[in-house]
């Protein structure tokens, strides 16, 4: 299937850096980059969500914080519709469903802050039946969950649903099976996880994210005879019949996604094999 | 325990009959109340008063799968032409494969 390829690419597209974008700084801290499964106390991080791990999550007990896939949420974040609204004089309740699940939102007025967002009217509003991403915590209240958003903002790029609903499945099986293969680690962050489940990771991750050109260069470097110092590309080129220049810009690929490294120049190399 | 809608494409049409689903797609023809979506393959839909869909646009519907795997539509939204369809199939994909984190009961 086609879509494989998405782990290495969509890290890159602009729907990554439009999260940023919209609000306040503490959402550089996105999850792909927090280092470990094993969180200590106090430690916040930001955790991309479905609706569903909300209503799912765990409660060790009263007043612990709430698990997901055994790892304690702090702050997340999630997209999903305004099936409805209502405002207050010091806050604004909300129920959104993102297709998993429906769940109350909170969002408290802040009145400092008569943010420059709402007087813009190109902007899109938050009315029922939009799209939204919202950032906050998950609270429990007389055995009834709701989340206190810091953020609540109008999605203006619709790709941004795909994303997240992808970024939060990269997290979830991050918890549960692991950090990606580990030949790719370092490359992809996110690449062996679209693999077919039998193969996932390792090798396979890393072939499929690269364009066939590379995948042919790289094939040959990983089985042609060479001595420790790889492969020139030269000869590379000779061998499987390829344009110089178009092998030059296949081992520029492979060497930014670690796949290979220059050993005694720039135009030889050598596969990295861990 | 709250309802979930989980998102599909044509070939899981089948599998879902009866239920509530959510789907991307892009509008192909419109057919009085009629109209086709193309989502990984032709899916029929029956529109209501409310919606209103445009040529060629992307549109995300949330409807219930008929008998013959028609799709009753119960909101639309539009979607404009910027989608990318590939992510959206993506999504399908991973609502099904890892389906724990996206719809039905424990596990």
């Amino acid at each position: 299937m086609e879509y494989s390829g998405y782990g290495g690419g969509y890290s890159t597209t602009s729907y990554g850096a439009q999260g940023g974008s919209g609000g306040g700084g503490f959402m550089n801290q996105g999850s792909q980059s927090s280092p470990s499964a094993n969180r200590s106390h106090g430690n916040d991080t930001l955790r991309p969500v479905t609706i569903k791990q909300l209503l799912d999550a765990q409660q060790p007990h009263p007043d612990a914080e709430f698990k997901i896939d055994g790892a304690e949420i702090t702050q997340l974040t999630f997209v999903g519709q305004i099936r409805s609204l209502s405002s207050q004089a010091t806050h604004t309740n909300y129920t959104f469903d993102d297709g998993t699940g429906t769940i109350e939102v909170k969002k408290w007025i802040d009145a400092d802050a008569i943010n420059d967002m709402d007087t813009d009217d190109s902007k899109p509003k938050l009315v029922a039946n939009t799209y939204a991403r919202v950032w906050g915590r998950l609270k429990a209240f007389n055995n009834r969950r709701n989340v206190t958003a810091h953020v609540v903002r109008p999605i203006t790029d619709y790709n941004e649903i795909s994303y997240h609903l992808l970024e939060a499945t990269v997290v979830h099986l991050h918890f549960t099976r692991g950090p990606p293969g580990t030949g790719v680690a370092t490359t992809t962050n996110n690449g062996g996880y679209t693999e077919q489940q039998n193969n996932y990771g390792g090798q396979q991750g890393l072939l499929t994210s690269m364009s066939p050109a590379a995948r042919k260069v790289y094939e040959c470097i990983r089985t042609s005879e060479q001595s420790h110092t790889g492969l020139h590309c030269q000869y590379i080129a000779s061998r499987i019949g390829m344009e110089l220049s178009e092998v030059g810009r296949a081992g520029f690929e492979l060497l930014e996604m670690g796949a290979i490294y220059t050993t005694v120049d720039d135009e030889t190399w050598a596969p990295l094999d861990i | 325990m709250t309802e979930s809608t989980p998102r599909i494409t044509a070939q899981f049409l089948e599998s879902f009959t009866h239920q509530t689903v959510r789907i991307l797609g892009k509008v192909v023809q419109i057919r009085g109340e009629q109209a086709t979506v193309d989502a990984g393959g032709e899916i029929n839909v029956i529109l209501n008063r409310d919606s209103h869909l445009v040529p060629n646009h992307a549109v995300e519907i949330i409807g219930k799968v008929q008998n013959d795997l028609t799709v009753r539509v119960l909101t639309s939204t539009d979607f404009g032409t910027g989608i990318d369809f590939a992510a959206s199939e993506a999504v399908v994909d991973a609502t099904h494969r890892y389906k724990e984190i996206f719809y039905g009961g424990d596990d």
